[in-house]
């Protein structure tokens, strides 16, 4: 299990190593090395999701590893409560920053292994704190340095841990 | 030569008034002015570039001979219309603006808006937005056939209706302090913008200086235009047949 210290509290996501076994590991040893550790919820969108992992407080991007093979056709689906990675527009091409679904984003999952098709990549799920991610889904945004939806005060990931 | 806004025509095929209406107000009215700025909802729905009905080509024509007389055409996407994209501009000549977006009018700082975020008392609405403003959703749905596209533009809107018609008043107004805000955070005086039809002229005093707020009115049953020019702004309402003897509306407060 992960547990992710944030400034608003504590959130717990455990990891689906079977259906998403790339992206579940990846993501630990990004954890394992402390990556995590000072970066933001950057984007923070009410009815959508909460995502973070790869900014830091100014919004500098933190250098990342090479990018991972997109596990989207697993059949895990984009719900509330779900953690997925997040990416640009080349399906295969997330790193370090993930999202968490705030609300059923159908529109998110696997349809066809193309590049509009690919959908985000769940890989695990909160098990506890979602009420912290409701309060941080509810953080007041603007715009800063090119970047919308950054919430105004820094809501910061103090340290990702892995625990037995 | 003047400056004219208007916004929430809520053009579509099934309201063949309404483009007859507007080409009526582009070949009389708009030939007299330099810059016409559209403020969202000019379409009732807009699916994506690549697809026009072609009723609304009328519409297209209009605008683009408009910009190519010299004109200038600014657009803002509304809560309908928010897929209209490059090629858009590409076919109209016309620059789709960011909202909100500061101008000098006739030598006011001036922002303009399509309005809609000013009601953040509909955290339901603010939800949808933001969602269907992201590059992943928007992505996904022009991914999807057109039929598809315009099946679910439909559905939002049956929901959107009924979604309305449930809300109090209040809610699907706009709220006073979050246009305070903008103002402030724009050091603008003059604010323009639509989407509540609900045509008027709010003068009010904020920091010690008078700020005036235009809302612009819809095009449902008749045509809604503000003008500007060096003496001043004018809100006027519009009639079908009589868009050059248009009738100016009483502005109250």
């Amino acid at each position: 299990m992960i547990k992710m210290q944030t400034s608003k509290g504590t959130i717990e996501i455990e990891l689906d190593h079977d259906a998403a076994p790339k992206t579940a590991e990846n993501f630990e040893q990004y954890a394992k090395d402390g990556f995590y550790n000072g970066t933001l919820f950057h984007r923070v969108i009410s009815g959508f999701m909460i995502q973070g992992g790869g900014m830091e407080s100014g919004m500098s991007q933190k250098p990342t590893r090479d990018p991972i093979d997109n596990e989207a056709n697993n059949g895990l689906k984009n719900d509330i409560g779900t953690v997925a990675m997040a990416r640009t527009g080349d399906p295969h091409s997330a790193t370090a920053q993930f999202f968490i679904n705030t609300a059923n984003n159908d529109f998110l999952n696997f349809t066809a292994p193309t590049s509009q098709g690919w959908g985000y990549c769940v890989f695990g799920k909160v098990v506890g704190g979602m009420d912290i991610v409701n309060e941080i889904k509810t953080q007041p945004t603007g715009s800063t340095g090119g970047h919308q939806d950054v919430p105004i005060e820094d809501i910061l990931i103090e340290s990702v841990e892995v625990v037995e | 030569m003047s400056t004219l806004f208007i916004s929430d025509l809520h053009l579509s095929a099934e309201h063949t008034d309404t483009i007859e209406l507007f080409q009526e107000f582009m070949s009389l009215r708009a030939c007299h002015s330099s810059s016409l700025y559209i403020l969202g909802d000019l379409f009732e729905v807009w699916v994506g570039d690549d697809y026009i009905d072609t009723k609304l080509l009328p519409v297209i024509d209009a605008l683009k001979e408009y910009t190519q007389l010299g004109n200038r055409l600014f657009i803002m996407h509304g809560n309908r219309d928010f897929l209209m994209a490059e090629q858009f501009e590409v076919l109209t000549g016309g620059t789709i603006l960011p909202d909100p977006y500061v101008i000098t009018l006739n030598g006011v700082q001036t922002a303009l808006s399509h309005g809609d975020m000013f009601c953040t008392d509909d955290v339901v609405y603010q939800a949808f937005k933001a969602k269907v403003r992201t590059p992943e959703w928007q992505q996904a749905f022009l991914a999807q056939s057109i039929e598809k596209r315009r099946e679910y533009a439909a559905a939002v809107r049956d929901k959107s209706k009924t979604h309305t018609s449930t809300k109090p008043h209040e809610i699907m107004d706009t709220n006073q302090s979050s246009i305070n805000q903008l103002m402030l955070d724009l050091s603008v005086t003059q604010l323009i913008h639509g989407h509540t039809h609900r045509p008027n002229l709010h003068q009010f005093t904020l920091d010690n200086r008078p700020m005036s707020r235009y809302v612009l009115g819809d095009w449902y049953n008749q045509g809604s235009v503000l003008e500007c020019d060096h003496n001043g702004c004018t809100l006027q309402t519009l009639e079908s047949g009589s868009v050059l003897a248009s009738v100016q509306s009483k502005v109250i407060d």
